[in-house]
């Protein structure tokens, strides 16, 4: 159990390439810190610095109070299961789980409490005396998880370890991962790419794009307030819609014939003819009667997907693509005309040039 | 593969290399050098008298038809050693490619004269085609025809060749067979039910899919009958009869040190170190291909 | 198989059965030769079958009977010098070459890319385009007539190393990242994790490097002229030059069947990981 802190943290590399340009992040003790982004975002840089692995080239990095930018991996009592797992292939499980301890002149008899009972929670006893080739994709996934709790470390590193299983593998392993996290109450670094994983496991989720952090909190705050353009694009499946308006006042102009009126008192009040970009996610769109709507989405594509049912269509005048989550008992055809009215609520208004939320 | 699975030690790599690093400065590099050097000299046997020249030991050996006889000696001994290997090399593998039963038994009878020493094969051959009571002229014999390599020159360059290609078989058919068995059978299948016959299959879609192995060979090949075969020449006919069978590396040995002519043998390694790194060089820019840095 | 055409498959094998007739035919030469006296290799045909000496040609080399092979050393004594030089330029050099295979893969320092340079250098250097100057760098370090001169000359050639390098680089990145994170250090990682994984590829050097190692000639035969290291390999040729009279070719081909054994065996002992390591090395 530690706090980690990443102070104005830099990365540069040899070449000239400034990965991150200032990252700071305080990690609290026991929490679940999930770092999501698109290739090459930083998210595994960062990741990699808290571990050792990278050099930082400026900036203090703390676990525990002590600033540990000169320590070895080795030295800073940190463990990280890695994507491919790095399992070492002429070891059986017992002496990859060892191994560590084995380094730290741990004694023989402890060392076999300690592996012996981190097998027993990652229900891995009966492989003990196998060879990493001999195992599954899942089962490997389980040993690399089995060497690094049974160092007890300050925190838990974890480098998208899941994204060489398979999708219902990724589903179980994802839970016993955060089931793990609660009961060590370890203080866990996560690395994702992947949304979904990154919404249910975090208990803060950190959004970084092109080496800076785009928005930190817990994820349900940043999937319903998202504070750039670029987390409301990331966060969600299906996307959100964003389309082209200008804004006056309160008044949201989307087309000649779209005009929405908004009440949100934190509009900026000098805002006049300014470009924006709405964001309204799909779900959040009513399918209504005609009288009532907003606007009317010619229905181009249909994607059944068994609760619900999406709906591709074009924003009337635009070429931009609309997508409509509804509900899946109804049936829809090719070219259906789709009245949808938007929640007002729901409503997401991001400053064009910036990128930056408007409003509240 | 991230270039920073490294560790940050400045000075222990270098007590790492230090071994290979000092063998190759004291038994290649200095060498080497010592052969450029002395290839602009023209020095006596004994050290007594040394006279700086320039390029005139070059200039002497270009205008020497001895040397030119050896460089075309040697080209014709590579070029028949290599084609001789390889063509057989490959009518082996092709035919070992298909086979199911007794194949690691045909791969085991067929790879062990890479174990034997060119000068042992050459001794072989050489007995075999002793002129007197050799096993094949015996043969000839029937068909009327009289053999004697240490006559006929080009009986001998017969005997020298067939020696070298004999022990390479093994490894070009090792290599070809690796290469054949690389190459996707749907491929093949694919040609057949497009009504190719095996011959055809084989010539036109095999061979071009082959062909990296087959340079990559050729290249290997050439390497061992310029500069590994100083013992079949040096055990059987010595040169002869005559210079016919003098290859370069023959040569260099001879004046070097039977003839004990410094700067000319000098001059012909450095002839033939400016051959080999422009084979090295075709190697590994066109075969290999791996060599970044 | 793609058709079933049973005249293609007794064609292959009997091509194949040919080849092997080829490969092999010097090898039955040499094995009857040996077993011959030499009174049949006078005049007329050399013997195709087994004679009656048997044994005892191997005998009379092995023990150098009567001087049999024009020197003061037997084969015995010949032999157990080329198994001296074969092992320990195999030894040596994959010692040698994966120490620098692993400063070179696994560290960054200054002039890492002049020594990577150097070492790839001596691939376009092999003994024959130096002879001479070698020659003289040996004698003057005072190393001819010895062990030390016959193998240290020869140990640091670059392919080991370019194999070694290679096999370093294909090795995941994590491994080392995850055993730096268990506290291994340098010394540590290499023990414990490269030199397991790297068993396969030592061991299919360990038969290409030997055998070159045995097969040497021309080196031996220019810094040698103390009998007592001699090697097998070597002396063949000298009584091919027996000069007066009769080659004794009963006696040269009992010592080249003794000369090719030991590393035939090796190459059939290990076949599988030999044939495996000389393709892997080439790609």
């Amino acid at each position: 159990m530690a706090t980690v802190s990443l102070k104005n943290i830099k990365k540069t590399y040899a070449n000239g390439h400034q990965a991150i340009e200032n990252l700071n992040l305080d990690i609290t003790d026991g929490e679940m810190l999930v770092l999501v982004g698109p290739s090459g975002c930083g998210k595994s840089t960062s990741l990699r610095m808290v571990a050792g692995l990278e050099t930082i080239t400026g900036g203090d990095l703390y676990i525990d109070e002590v600033r540990v930018n000169d320590l070895e991996p080795s030295e800073r009592d940190i463990a990280m299961v890695f994507q491919n797992y790095a399992l070492y292939p002429h070891m059986t499980v017992f002496q990859n789980m060892a191994y560590g301890l084995k380094n730290r002149k741990v004694p023989k008899d402890e060392i076999q409490k300690k592996v012996e009972k981190a097998a027993e929670i990652l229900e891995i006893t009966n492989l003990l005396h196998n060879k990493p080739g001999q195992l599954s994709g899942g089962q490997r996934q389980r040993v690399a998880m089995g060497r690094a709790i049974v160092r007890n470390p300050k925190v838990f590193l974890f480098d998208e370890p899941l994204s060489n299983l398979d999708a219902k593998l990724r589903v179980q392993m994802r839970i016993e991962i955060k089931r793990l996290q609660q009961e060590f109450a370890t203080t866990a670094i996560y690395v994702t790419h992947d949304q979904v994983e990154a919404m249910t496991l975090a208990d803060r989720l950190v959004v970084m794009n092109e080496g800076n952090v785009e928005q930190v909190g817990p994820p349900i705050e940043l999937y319903e307030k998202p504070a750039t353009q670029f987390v409301a694009g990331f966060l969600g499946s299906p996307a959100m819609n964003f389309l082209d308006a200008s804004l006056n006042g309160n008044r949201l102009i989307l087309s000649p014939d779209v005009v929405l009126e908004l009440n949100d008192p934190n509009l900026p009040d000098d805002a006049h003819d300014l470009d924006v970009v709405l964001g309204i996610r799909p779900e959040h769109m009513e399918a209504c009667e005609e009288t009532e709507a907003d606007f009317t989405l010619s229905v181009d594509m249909i994607e059944p997907l068994g609760a619900d049912t999406l709906l591709y269509g074009y924003f009337p005048g635009t070429e931009a693509l609309i997508t409509s989550e509804q509900p899946g008992k109804q049936q829809f055809k090719r070219g259906h005309r789709l009245p949808l009215r938007v929640d007002r609520e729901r409503c997401h208004l991001f400053d064009k040039a910036t990128g930056k939320r408007l409003g509240s | 593969m991230h270039d920073n699975a490294v560790f940050s030690h400045k000075v222990l790599p270098f007590f790492l290399l230090a071994p290979q690093l000092i063998i190759t400065l004291v038994f290649f590099i200095w060498p080497a050098g010592q052969a450029l050097y002395q290839s602009f000299l023209i020095e006596d046997a004994f050290g007594f008298s040394v006279e700086f020249v320039w390029f005139e030991n070059f200039i002497y050996l270009l205008e020497d038809p001895e040397y030119w006889n050896s460089v075309r000696v040697t080209f014709v001994f590579s070029a028949m050693v290599a084609l001789v290997g390889m063509i057989l090399a490959l009518l082996l593998a092709a035919m070992a490619d298909r086979v199911v039963k007794g194949a690691s038994a045909y791969k085991t009878l067929l790879i062990w004269p890479y174990a034997v020493a060119p000068v042992v094969a050459a001794v072989l051959w050489w007995l075999m085609f002793n002129p007197s009571m050799g096993v094949l002229p015996f043969w000839m014999g029937a068909f009327g025809y009289d053999w004697n390599h240490y006559v006929n020159s080009g009986e001998a360059m017969t005997v020298v060749v067939i020696a070298s290609a004999w022990k390479q078989i093994s490894y070009n058919f090792l290599f070809f067979l690796a290469g054949l068995q690389a190459i996707p059978r749907s491929l093949i299948e694919a040609a057949a039910i497009d009504g190719a016959s095996p011959f055809k299959r084989f010539w036109q879609i095999v061979f071009p899919l082959l062909s990296p192995t087959a340079f990559f060979l050729l290249v290997v090949n050439i390497v061992y009958a310029f500069f590994e075969t100083f013992g079949v020449i040096h055990a059987t006919t010595l040169g002869g009869p005559g210079s016919s069978t003098k290859t370069l590396v023959y040569k260099v040995y001879e004046d070097g040190f039977v003839g004990l002519d410094l700067g000319g043998s000098a001059a012909q390694s450095v002839i033939l170190m400016i051959i080999v790194i422009t084979l090295t060089v075709v190697q590994f820019r066109y075969v290999e291909k791996k060599v970044q840095y | 198989m793609v058709e079933n055409r049973p005249w293609l498959t007794v064609t292959r094998h009997l091509v194949l059965i040919l080849g092997v007739f080829i490969i092999g035919f010097p090898i039955w030469i040499a094995l009857v030769a040996s077993t011959n006296s030499s009174s049949e290799f006078v005049s007329g045909l050399m013997p195709l079958w087994f004679g009656e000496e048997g044994f005892g040609n191997f005998r009379r080399v092995l023990s150098n009977e009567e001087r049999v092979l024009g020197v003061s050393v037997s084969a015995s004594w010949m032999m157990w010098n080329s198994f001296i030089m074969a092992m320990v330029i195999a030894v040596g050099k994959i010692v040698i070459s994966i120490l620098s295979a692993y400063a070179i893969v696994y560290f960054r320092f200054p002039f890492r890319k002049t020594c990577f340079w150097l070492i790839f250098l001596t691939l376009m250097l092999p003994v024959e385009v130096r002879i001479l100057p070698t020659y003289e760098v040996v004698a003057s370090l005072g190393m001819l007539n010895s062990y030390a001169g016959l193998t240290i000359p020869l140990i640091a050639s670059a392919t080991a190393t370019f194999l070694f390098r290679q096999f370093f680089m294909s090795v995941p990145s994590s491994l080392m990242e995850a055993a730096r994170i268990d506290g291994a250090g340098p010394f540590k990682f290499f023990k414990d994790i490269l030199l397991p994984l790297s068993v396969n590829n030592i061991a299919a050097l360990f038969v290409i490097l030997f055998i070159y190692g045995w097969n040497q000639y021309l080196w031996p035969l220019l810094i040698t002229t103390d009998e007592d290291y001699y090697t097998i390999v070597m002396v063949i040729k000298r009584l091919m030059s027996a000069g007066e009279g009769n080659i004794p070719w009963n006696i040269i081909m009992t010592t080249t069947i003794l000369a090719m054994l030991p590393p035939v065996i090796v190459v059939l002992g290990m076949q599988k990981l030999f044939v495996k390591g000389l393709i892997e090395q080439e790609k």
